[in-house]
């Protein structure tokens, strides 16, 4: 599986080459000049690795684990990861001073190989490895988790667990024989963390009990929660009586989550002692829908329900979005469709890139348009029914809507019911699918333009009748049905159409089925069209006499394909419930507060930070100004000898980090104490002149001003406590761009997919697209319109034009930088958006400490990040609502330094530790193989739907990434089965961004429910007080209670307030960390739409006691008696 | 009234009046005759002086709660003022005991090197923590500034741990760089001296708390049982005793489940309408002999604010009640009966000692109460479990000293006495829930401790299932 060379074309190799060279340039360039000795090292911090066995190198650090690992890689890779961490704890690899140290790295490893060497986890998740011992004197291991092993994902967590058995057989330890208050302790502690955090499953006691009592290793972890257990505390063996998230996440998310896998390589192993695993599979795993069993709602997506985000359909509910399958070009993945006038009508509460929690088939989905699949339908004011299909109608129709009557379709491709190994649900009757019915019967080309057509084609050939003129019969009664007929029989005229009085019944049918209508003078018009194919459905001739059809007790279906004479299809067999997940993102990434440079300026720079208040700055008024009293690393010269807290000495040499034992006061040593032993450290109080520092700066750059204001850090956080060049923070300053922890500067995207684009929908012109390497569209034509459809190469990103503007700023930076600092010649010289098209850019996921290069090819409106979903992978994130960001090449390789990484726990994800430089498939996230990749799914499919067979059963006549891996063709020849004409359709950004304060946003939210048939809006108006206001009011009411003080002038916080009223340390002025207005914010809109939406008297009473319980703590009794009347 | 019209009184309804009885009711207060005829049972034939004990006019008397004299608005100044009457008040008690020096003037005096002279502070504990070498390192702070304390593990004091944000006398040395070796470490304390008051007449009180009516945990049976037996529904001598000198009953909290006190608490109720929670409780209220007084304040279940100091039930509450002698108070409360003091807390701070205090336990509250007694303060801890509203005057701080504490919350029974003081824990008429099996926490279920208070000895009747 592992594999260090891809297969790959001449063309897409010709593409990897081009991206390899342009890269060279770039790195060239970076470590000429870093070569100048301004940074910490002197050549670029940002290693390249070519595949996977090379990026866990530089992540673990062993000189030769690479070569190692690809020679086990014929083994696949969970269980090349077991061998590696074997031979690593046996010495075949890497050398280290005990036997612990092997163990630790040898479990570390296989889980970076089995997190492809991109998640931190496994050196940030797995704190430590040590050897305890049991009762009876044997040795066992123990594993301390720490936080950021939720990175890792649960496979990784529970193949750690069994890597460390299988270290621990090989070094002949002894299996861990847990107490029995030891086990009770892990019951009541997973218990308590899921009280605190989210697990994605809560294990039952007896299942914690079990794996406890079982596991061959100890996984213990660092403490990650203020929080104590109350039972079992002071535990010998457990060092802490604070919470352990990470055993919570590896016992619950991990072994018991992911017991199947686990158990597929125990078994290949023959390993004893993890028996217990059936018992694990066989009670936990909520069985998953059967087969034959139908369908049920499920209402999981509305849990934690937020104000301001939309609930758009309850679980399953008609008028909710309805399923279509098929991949358009920008979803799957994890990305789903709709019609970009559904997003319109949704009040733009759905934008490209946001995010929606989904009923099915997995949890959540970015949503992208797709305009080739239904818009939704809506009845106005005046009753008029209007079926919505562009963005205009949309939009003129919006203001005058009194119900959403349907959504519109949702596009869910193949391969997400796969990845979620949900069993398919009943396709609707679509036109992919009528085609191919209809092939069977012929092969001549068949026009369908009006009803007529429609069942004048299904008599011919004897097929269904054509999806467009089915109406949604299955929404009404087989009763509605019968009174339709009669009703239109008895009392409709037809005069240009149907016209039938308006009686509510009939009318509300007339609705249901999603029948276009007008409503004038109490009557209801039906186009000519409509009526046609009404009165056929209907079986009524037409003078609209009733034909002589019996129809009792058939449903709705069956009544109207026998009335009709024709083959009817269910067109609605799926609804989708969905709601808001979190809005779509396009920003550029700040600190908070925001910072210009890595610098400090303590105190002095007050609250913002500012250099130029801290070099103005004087203590005493004797004081010269702008001397100040800083934290920072000393280095010293190597030519001159000098000390310095800069990387570069006056003298021009490149400085060394200068270690001393603060406890022995020995100077000059390496990184431990020689006498005492323990950590030696650079850091040291310094005093420095900002102020001179700050002047000559300013004139070295030649930069009188230009800027508001520049800021730098109150204090660094690294552990050789190593500041930026100032020089940096002045041009950044100057050009407004802030720069992140690691000294890079970021710009934060939603991930979405795209496999094709249109030259026009990225602003490219025909030369630039040719430039590129873009030689020839899907079709196998060269480039000569800008709206052919061209195949995306799977580096290639696509951004949004907010980041073009800011990504400009950020070359002018680098170039300044470049010259000015570097005194090297300018290199992006960008003015335009267009001049950024072709520059390399590194993707960086969250938790994650490998980039992976990117070039940008074009810019669209949307506030959302396109690129291919194999780009995605590679960063380990898909399409559900993710976010990561993207920072110009030549900035990550200058400006980045290990030396700025906060020196604590988590302090190394989110860092270019590694770039990865091209896109192996096989070595990405495994859930971007399971992406169809066909134009069209075949009639079989559509049949096994219906049957709701699992997505496995189809999986041999599906076209997926997975059949294609190892050849060329896992790059290229790519193919859509949904076209759309823009990516980028559809409001630009979410109302929910848009939309003002909270109570704006939530009234929005409950009267767009109002409107949406699909919706409940008590329903929604009680979720949201349960899950946003209720818990926000007391936890802001307790929060009060016992709060902490700060002060104004230093900052410096109080667990409570000091004696003296002010601040001891500085003689400021203390206030409040939580205010009256944070505790009460919610109350009054609270009560307000409990009352308006009718929510149970439960939750209004537990509102009205809360309104007491603040009035009491907030009014003085002496001023104003307080009665529980007043709110009721 | 004299006596004849008495006699005749009773007499016309169908009782005969013992002697003594009769004596009892000429020197007590004018309304007695008319309670003791709307309470006695009516199929009683003689009026003794037992019966006429148990009614006498209502003599509980609040010393102090909150209610209705919250003046909280929430301001940072009620904050500070809310600690400096605890360090006051506290400071006061022991100023007696130590000569206690501002802590700015022990820092600003320069001590030469090797200089051993005694100081001693009354200061507020603001952190502790453990040094490297295994001593403790505390800052302590009174209005003027704050020092550092150093308890070296070799020292006896080392055994009595701190408790953030109680209030000390620390004795020791000056150390150059203004560190405090501490060498004596004092408690506000109760005095040895201590002697408890107690009821001139033989009577006594049923201490309870955390019924629970609403939840689905609540143990009705059971509680009923208890009901039957204040109504004279036993056989044996003991209860006859109890019951004959029952005149008070005690409810420390927790009348009712409530709703919304935990998230999903909804799944665990039988009744899901606060004020039906509380007109079930009256309810059962309604059947207590109406010669009982009864004491209700709340607790962290009730509607009420959840900050504490607590005040009585809302007026809403109060009215559902029927039965005569009921007197709603807050939470804390010092009420007097019958001469005797007791400090009534539901102990919501229990929870905060059971984790910072070695050795408390939820199965040994009493420990815990004793501790707190010993620093004369309910809830010393800050920023814990408990949220304090922050009142211009500490409610938490116990003076005067009571001669019974009774709290509640945990739902285990505990009783013991420290210096004279009779500290009880009442259990529960709950069973144990899911949250309490987490957590490790047997409760003790329909278990009375009876308080005596002529003597102060409490006895304990169980109603079993």
């Amino acid at each position: 599986m592992l594999s260090s060379m891809s297969s790959a074309s001449e063309s897409q190799e010709k593409y990897f080459k081009s991206l390899e060279r342009e890269f060279l340039k770039c790195r060239d360039i970076a470590n000429r000049a870093r070569s100048l000795g301004y940074d910490p090292q002197l050549e670029t911090e940002v290693p390249a690795a070519n595949d996977l066995a090379e990026r866990v190198e530089v992540l673990m650090g062993v000189p030769g684990l690479a070569e190692h690992i690809r020679k086990c890689e014929h083994l696949g890779r969970e269980e090349a990861s077991l061998q590696v961490a074997a031979d690593i704890a046996e010495g075949l690899v890497g050398r280290f001073e005990n036997k612990v140290d092997a163990i630790q790295c040898a479990i570390r490893t296989a889980a970076a190989i089995i997190t492809e060497g991109v998640v931190a986890a496994p050196l940030e998740g797995i704190s430590q490895v040590s050897l305890a011992k049991n009762d009876d004197g044997s040795e066992y291991i123990r594993i301390y988790f720490a936080g950021p092993i939720r990175s890792a994902g649960g496979t990784a967590e529970a193949l750690s667990v069994l890597a460390a058995d299988y270290v621990r057989r090989k070094m002949g330890l002894a299996p861990y024989k847990p107490r029995p208050e030891e086990i009770e302790r892990y019951v009541e502690e997973i218990a308590l963390y899921k009280s605190l955090q989210h697990l994605q499953y809560t294990p039952t006691d007896d299942e914690i009990r079990l794996i406890v009592k079982n596991l061959p290793v100890c996984v213990d972890g660092e403490p990650t929660e203020d929080e104590e257990v109350q039972g079992y505390r002071d535990l010998e063996r457990v060092e802490t009586n604070r919470v352990r998230g990470g055993i919570a996440l590896v016992i619950a998310e991990g072994l018991i989550l992911k017991a199947p896998k686990v158990k597929k390589h125990v078994d290949k192993l023959k390993f004893d002692g993890w028996e217990f695993l059936d018992r694990i599979i066989a009670g936990s795993k909520p069985s998953d829908e059967s087969h034959d069993e139908k369908i049920k709602p499920k209402e999981k997506f509305l849990v934690d329900l937020i104000a301001g985000r939309p609930v758009f359909g309850h679980p399953s509910r008609a008028g909710g979005f309805r399923l279509r399958y098929g991949r358009a070009r920008n979803t799957g993945f994890a990305a789903a469709g709709i019609h970009p006038a559904s997003m319109v009508i949704m009040d733009d509460f759905i934008a490209t890139g946001t995010q929606l929690k989904v009923e099915r088939p997995g949890k959540a989905a970015a949503i992208v348009p797709v305009d080739s699949i239904d818009g939704p339908t809506v009845k106005l004011l005046n009753g008029d029914v209007v079926y919505v299909d562009s963005v205009e109608k949309a939009l003129s129709v919006r203001k005058d809507v009194s119900e959403i009557l349907d959504n519109g379709e949702i596009l869910i491709n193949y391969g997400d019911f796969l990845e979620n190994n949900h069993v398919l649900l009943p396709s609707p009757y679509v036109v992919e699918w009528w085609e191919q019915d209809l092939a069977l019967r012929t092969a001549d080309a068949v026009e369908v333009r009006s009803a007529r057509d429609a069942f004048a084609v299904s008599e011919k050939y004897g097929v269904p009748l054509h999806p467009r003129y089915t109406l949604m019969w299955r929404d009404i009664s087989a009763d509605d049905l019968r009174h339709l007929r009669e009703y239109i029989s008895r009392e409709g005229r037809v005069k240009d159409g149907l016209r039938v009085p308006v009686e509510p019944r009939s009318k509300r049918s007339l609705e249901l089925l999603l029948l276009p209508h007008r409503v004038r003078d109490g009557v209801v018009l039906v186009d000519d069209d409509g009526s046609f194919l009404l009165l056929r459905c209907l079986g009524l001739n037409p003078d609209l006499s009733l034909k002589d059809v019996d129809i009792a007790g058939l449903d709705p279906l069956e009544a109207v394909s026998k009335m009709s004479g024709v083959k009817v299809m269910d067109r609605a067999l799926s609804r989708i419930g969905a709601r808001m997940g979190r809005p779509e993102k396009s920003k550029m990434r700040e600190m908070k507060p925001p910072v210009h440079v890595l610098f400090p300026v303590g105190e002095a720079g007050g609250a913002k930070r500012s250099l130029e208040d801290a070099a103005a700055f004087t203590k005493n008024m004797n004081d010269k100004a702008g001397l100040i009293e800083v934290e920072m690393g000393r280095r010293k010269c190597p030519e001159c000898g000098a000390m310095t807290f800069k990387c570069r000495c006056d003298c021009g040499a490149h400085t060394e980090p200068y270690y001393w034992c603060p406890d022995c006061k020995l100077e000059g040593i390496g990184g431990r104490c020689p006498r005492c032993g323990r950590p030696a450290t650079t850091n040291m109080p310094m005093r420095i002149d900002l102020k001179g520092i700050y002047t000559s700066t300013m004139d070295s750059l030649g930069v009188r001003g230009g800027f508001e204001i520049l800021k730098g850090v109150q204090g660094l956080i690294s552990s050789e406590k190593t500041p930026e060049p100032l020089e940096k923070g002045v041009l950044r300053a100057l050009h407004g761009v802030y720069v992140f922890k690691d000294g890079t500067v970021r710009y934060d995207l939603s991930d979405v997919p795209l496999t094709h684009f249109r030259p026009r929908e990225l602003g490219l012109s025909i030369e630039k697209l040719k430039e590129l390497g873009y030689e020839k569209d899907v079709q196998g034509r060269p480039p000569e319109s800008l709206d052919q459809v061209f195949e995306l190469k799977v580096q290639d990103v696509i951004l949004s034009h907010d980041c073009s503007s800011y990504l400009i700023k950020v070359a002018g930076f680098i170039d300044d930088m470049l010259e000015k600092l570097y005194g090297l010649p300018r290199f992006y010289n960008v003015t335009r958006e267009e001049d950024l098209v072709g520059h390399l850019v590194i993707g960086l996921a969250p938790h994650t400490s490998a980039g992976v290069l990117g070039r940008i090819i074009g810019f669209t409106g949307a506030s959302a990040g396109y690129a291919h979903p194999f780009f995605h992978a590679a960063k380990r994130r898909n399409c559900d609502g993710d976010e990561d960001c993207v920072m110009l090449l030549m900035d990550g390789l200058i400006n980045f330094s290990r030396s700025y990484l906060p020196d604590r726990r988590g302090g190394k994800m989110d860092a270019p530790l590694v770039l990865s430089m091209r896109i192996d498939p096989k070595e990405v996230d495994k859930e971007s193989h399971n992406i169809d990749v066909m134009a069209r799914y075949p009639r079989e499919f559509y049949l096994a739907t219906l049957e709701y067979k699992s997505p496995k059963d189809v999986e041999k006549m599906m076209d997926l990434v997975s059949g294609r891996l190892g050849t060329p063709a896992q790059y290229e020849g790519f193919l859509f089965t949904h076209d759309t004409s823009d990516i980028a359709a559809g409001p630009t950004n979410s109302a929910y961004k848009t939309l003002g304060s909270m109570e704006e946003k939530l009234r929005a939210q409950l009267e767009l429910g109002r409107r949406l048939r699909a919706v409940d809006e008590r329903d929604v108006a009680e979720r949201v007080i349960n899950s946003h206001f209720l818990p926000d009011l007391i936890g802001n009411l307790r929060a009060f209670s016992t709060q902490q003080m700060r002060c104004v002038k230093c900052g410096a916080r109080y667990r409570r307030p000091p004696l003296s009223g002010t601040c001891p340390k500085c003689g400021g002025r203390v206030i409040l960390t939580v205010h009256e207005g944070a505790v009460t914010k919610y109350m009054e809109v609270s009560i307000a739409i409990a009352r308006d939406y009718g929510v149970s008297n439960y939750t209004l009473q537990r509102l009205e006691l809360l309104s007491l319980s603040i009035k009491s703590l907030f009014e003085n009794d002496k001023s104003k008696q307080v009665i529980l009347s007043d709110f009721m | 009234m004299d006596g004849m019209d008495i006699v005749k009184t009773l007499a016309s309804r169908g009782f005969i009046v013992e002697p003594d009885a009769l004596e009892a009711i000429k020197n007590s207060d004018p309304g007695t005759l008319d309670r003791l005829l709307s309470s006695i049972d009516p199929s009683a034939l003689t009026i003794s002086k037992e019966d006429v004990a148990r009614l006498k006019a209502p003599c509980v008397k609040v010393l102090s709660d909150i209610t209705n004299n919250s003046t909280c608005i929430g301001d940072y100044d009620e904050f500070v003022g809310y600690f400096r009457d605890r360090y006051g008040r506290l400071g006061d008690m022991m100023r007696h005991r130590i000569s206690a020096r501002p802590i700015e003037s022990i820092k600003k005096k320069g001590f030469s090197r090797g200089e051993k002279a005694e100081v001693s502070v009354i200061g507020m504990v603001s952190d502790v923590r453990s040094t490297s070498n295994g001593n403790r390192l505390a800052e302590i702070e009174d209005m003027t500034g704050s020092i550092s304390v150093l308890i070296s593990k070799d020292k006896d004091i080392f055994e009595t741990p701190l408790l953030l944000d109680e209030v000390v006398g620390v004795t020791g040395t000056v150390k150059d760089g203004g560190l405090l070796m501490a060498s004596s470490i004092i408690y506000p304390d109760v005095p040895n001296t201590n002697v408890p008051r107690r009821s001139e007449e033989p009577s006594a009180a049923a201490l309870i708390s955390d019924v629970h009516i609403g939840s689905n945990t609540f143990l009705e049976d059971r509680w009923l049982k208890f009901i039957d037996w204040l109504n004279g529904d036993y056989e044996d001598d003991r209860s006859h005793g109890l019951v004959s000198r029952l005149k008070y009953v005690v409810v420390a909290g927790d009348l009712v489940d409530g709703i919304g006190v935990y998230p999903g608490q909804e799944k665990e109720l039988s009744i899901l309408d606060i004020y039906e929670q509380y007109s079930k409780a009256a309810e059962y209220f309604d059947q207590f002999p109406k010669g009982l007084n009864i004491i209700i304040t709340p607790g962290n279940h009730d509607a009420v604010r959840q900050a504490e100091p607590q005040p009585a039930l809302p007026e809403e509450v109060r009215r559902m009640f029927k039965h005569p002698n009921i007197t709603f108070a807050g939470n804390p409360s010092a009420v007097e009966i019958e001469g005797v003091r007791l400090l009534l807390y539901h102990g919501r701070s229990l929870d905060d000692l059971v984790s910072s205090l070695p050795g408390a336990s939820y199965s040994r509250p009493e420990k815990a109460m004793a501790e707190l007694l010993k620093r004369r303060h309910l809830s010393p801890i800050y920023g814990g479990k408990v949220m304090i509203a922050p009142e211009a005057r500490d409610h938490f701080v116990i003076d005067p000293l009571p001669d019974i504490m009774h709290s509640g919350h945990v739902h285990t029974v505990g009783v013991c006495r420290y210096r004279g003081v009779t500290l009880v824990n009442s259990g529960t008429w709950q069973a144990q829930t899911e949250f309490q099996k987490r957590m490790n926490i047997q409760p003790d279920p329909a278990k009375i401790p009876i308080v005596d208070l002529h003597t102060g000895d409490v006895s304990i009747i169980s109603f079993g299932s």
